[in-house]
């Protein structure tokens, strides 16, 4: 049989106590395509990699098996160190004989080390090199939504030379600002000017998106406008449409104008003259959803400016007003001050109108009594939700949305901005609840992972590395429907069927098609169930 | 030397937190084989099947927290082919409880050591009923 793996063993410059290394090496020389196997204390230094290079070179061995630290660590270095000695990368396999042997067990552990080492093996033996290719892409960006997070998004990726196009689904930009929910809530006109006159930004209002196809670099994307549709081409998208609120049903559905939003107060504490004003205002909020940004910051604020600006009575009735938001405590603690009671009740406090004015009755939980308050005007709860055609544009990018209907469940592997489909991001409150602070940090976030992925022009993909053979696809469309991120296109073999097949740039190499395909013709190389068996196979024969 | 027991570990949290264990100087039962993967769904019966006509005494997929998988559904994908897989196990008249489905976290080395000792325990017990 041809020799034709090399095994490196490392002990970790002596961190690598319990197990016998001489041991180790007889036990592996015996296996009949082994070249060799040499020890060494440090792989990962230079030396050490210096010596892997010349070992390789010098025995002209095909396969290399490295049994030292977790490949979490050191894969990526190796992959390399074998590049250099004219492998391909991908024909190494490691066995995790430091944390998951020695250091996850007491005394002599030689004999599992011998195993997990035979399971490398056997696994190196059946790899196939993966090739790199380079994929060209579109350096320009697509900005859904021209609402405060989306304008930021498009001036910061100018500023770095990206050009972006912003689809307004209104006919005019920033069009939901105008009624702002918090009165001390920035004026967007300045903003709104520089994009227009921002040479990198182009901007369609009363524009949408139709149809978008294509993987991450190279989306090529229907916009309608007008009634036409356009054409365009785009790297990536950024998905910024925002949320919309909507008062809470409450017991008295119209009293005259006297129950508000947070942006009709808004509204009534712009105004340079009011005909009456209120003198007292009270504030529903917190009951719907405990931990709701933006409501309570909102709330907040807008108590506050009432008490400044007309110097009314407030009361504001909650729950338990307990909120992550940089700021709101302090905010809470000047509405305290500031003369502002909270009251706190368990349940949402009847709302009932009565001579013109709102009574409200409520449960404060403090006093243990029923107690009854009548405001001039009061301000119901609102909830947060997503946009009305968050359901249409989700499924024409078909990416998931979390049980409330905003984008990206808060996945700790995707968070803040990443979607499952590579080149996708979602920035703002389409992503949920959030306050000032974290949108301005999802901007950024954004905007630094778009330039990384642009700024080169190209991208670095690994070839064919999950890959669906054409002869024996049946087009069921199985995978197509599973895979989480987009990546499996249907398309025509030359003259013959539509079969499933894996684009490099999309794929996340799960191995989920792998796994589900009915007829197995996907491969995954590295993870082939080849691969897979054959470490199996080497178990309950040391 | 007893049994192996076949953990296939998700790399994005299992297989890290086995790392962390070993590093925190946590101890589990040797007997344990880590074989890792993508992801959990990555895992088809047929590889659960292979362990154990190798004749390991369990088999353990390990993934991410449920709502947490880095490929969105790949956790879940692995829940059922375990389930499946249970079910053919018990219609040859084997030990359909020997394959086991687990969901931890990256940073979650006490919660891999706890599983681990757990199923060890388990086995330990129906060996010594038998």
């Amino acid at each position: 049989m041809e020799k034709e793996i090399g095994i490196f063993l490392c002990n970790c410059g002596g961190g690598i106590k319990n197990i016998d290394f001489d041991a180790v090496r007889e036990k592996l020389v015996q296996i009949s395509d082994v070249a060799f196997v040499a020890v060494s204390s440090a792989l990962c230094l230079e030396e050490g990699k210096g010596t892997i290079v010349s070992t390789i070179k010098d025995k002209g061995v095909e396969k290399v098996v490295i049994a030292a630290c977790s490949p979490e660590f050191t894969e990526h270095t190796f992959g390399e160190v074998l590049e250099k000695a004219g492998l391909n990368r991908h024909l190494l396999a490691m066995a995790n004989v430091r944390e998951q042997c020695a250091w996850a067990h007491q005394g002599d552990v030689t004999k599992k080390a011998i195993q997990l080492i035979k399971m490398a093996v056997n696994r190196a033996r059946l790899l196939q090199p993966v090739q790199k290719k380079e994929l060209p892409i579109n350096k320009d960006v697509l900005v859904i939504g021209g609402g405060f997070s989306g304008l930021n998004i498009a001036l910061q990726l100018s500023r770095l030379g990206l050009r972006a196009t912003v689809l307004e689904k209104e006919a005019v930009l920033g069009a939901r600002l105008g009624e702002a929910e918090s009165f001390s809530s920035c004026d967007m006109g300045p903003m709104i000017s520089e994009v227009e006159s921002d040479d990198n930004i182009e901007v369609l209002t009363s524009a949408q998106l139709v149809r978008i196809e294509g993987n991450v670099g190279n989306f090529s994307v229907r916009i309608q406008k007008a009634g036409e549709e356009i054409p365009r081409k785009y790297g990536a998208i950024v998905v910024a449409t925002g949320y919309r609120t909507q008062l809470m049903a409450s017991s008295e559905p119209d009293s005259g104008g006297k129950i508000l939003s947070q942006a009709e107060l808004c509204r009534m504490l712009a105004a340079q003259s009011l005909e009456k004003q209120p003198r007292t205002v009270g504030f529903i909020f917190d009951f719907a959803d405990e931990n709701s940004r933006f409501p309570t910051l909102a709330t907040l604020d807008n108590a506050l400016a009432a008490k400044e600006k007309w110097d009314s009575e407030v009361y504001v009735f909650c729950k338990s007003v307990k909120v992550d938001s940089k700021g709101a405590e302090k905010l809470y603690r000047e509405a305290r001050a500031r003369g502002i009671v909270f009251l706190k009740c368990e349940t949402p406090p009847k709302v009932l109108a009565k001579n013109g004015r709102v009574e409200i009755q409520a449960q404060d939980i403090l006093m243990g009594e029923d107690t009854v308050f009548a405001c001039d005007v009061l301000v119901a709860e609102q909830q947060i939700l997503p946009a009305e055609d968050a359901d249409i544009l989700s499924s024409l990018l078909n990416v998931g949305r979390d049980s409330k209907g905003f984008y990206q469940d808060e996945n700790v592997h995707l968070y803040p901005v990443a979607l499952e489909r590579k080149g996708i991001f979602v920035v703002g409150g389409c992503r949920g609840d959030l306050d000032g602070g974290r949108v301005l940090s999802d901007i950024s976030s954004a905007v630094m992972s778009i330039y990384e992925l642009l700024s080169p022009g190209k991208i670095v993909v690994d070839s064919e590395k999950v890959k669906a053979n054409p002869q024996k696809c049946v087009a069921c469309l199985t995978c197509f429907r599973v895979c989480p991120h987009s990546a499996i296109q249907l398309m025509r073999a030359e003259n013959e069927k539509e079969v499933a097949q894996v684009a490099d740039a999309a794929c996340d190499a799960c191995g989920i098609c792998a796994a589900i395909c009915p007829a197995k013709a996907i491969s995954f190389e590295g993870y082939t169930d080849e691969q897979i068996v054959a470490q199996i196979e080497a178990l309950g024969t040391s | 030397m007893s049994k192996e027991i076949v953990a296939f570990c998700c790399q994005h949290s299992a297989y890290p937190a086995a790392d962390l264990a070993g590093k925190s100087g946590l101890r589990y039962a040797e007997n344990v084989r880590i074989i890792r993967v993508p992801c959990a769904g990555r895992i088809d019966v047929i590889h659960i099947l292979k362990a154990f006509e190798k004749g390991v005494a369990a088999v353990l997929v390990l993934g991410c927290e449920e709502g947490a998988c880095h490929h969105i559904t790949g956790n879940d994908r692995a829940k059922e082919r375990v389930k499946y897989a249970e079910m053919l196990l018990k219609e040859v008249g084997a030990d359909g409880g020997r394959v086991k489905m687990y969901n931890l976290s990256p940073n979650a080395p006490h919660k891999f050591v706890k599983i681990l000792d757990e199923v060890s325990k388990k086995i330990a017990d129906e060996e010594k009923q038998k």
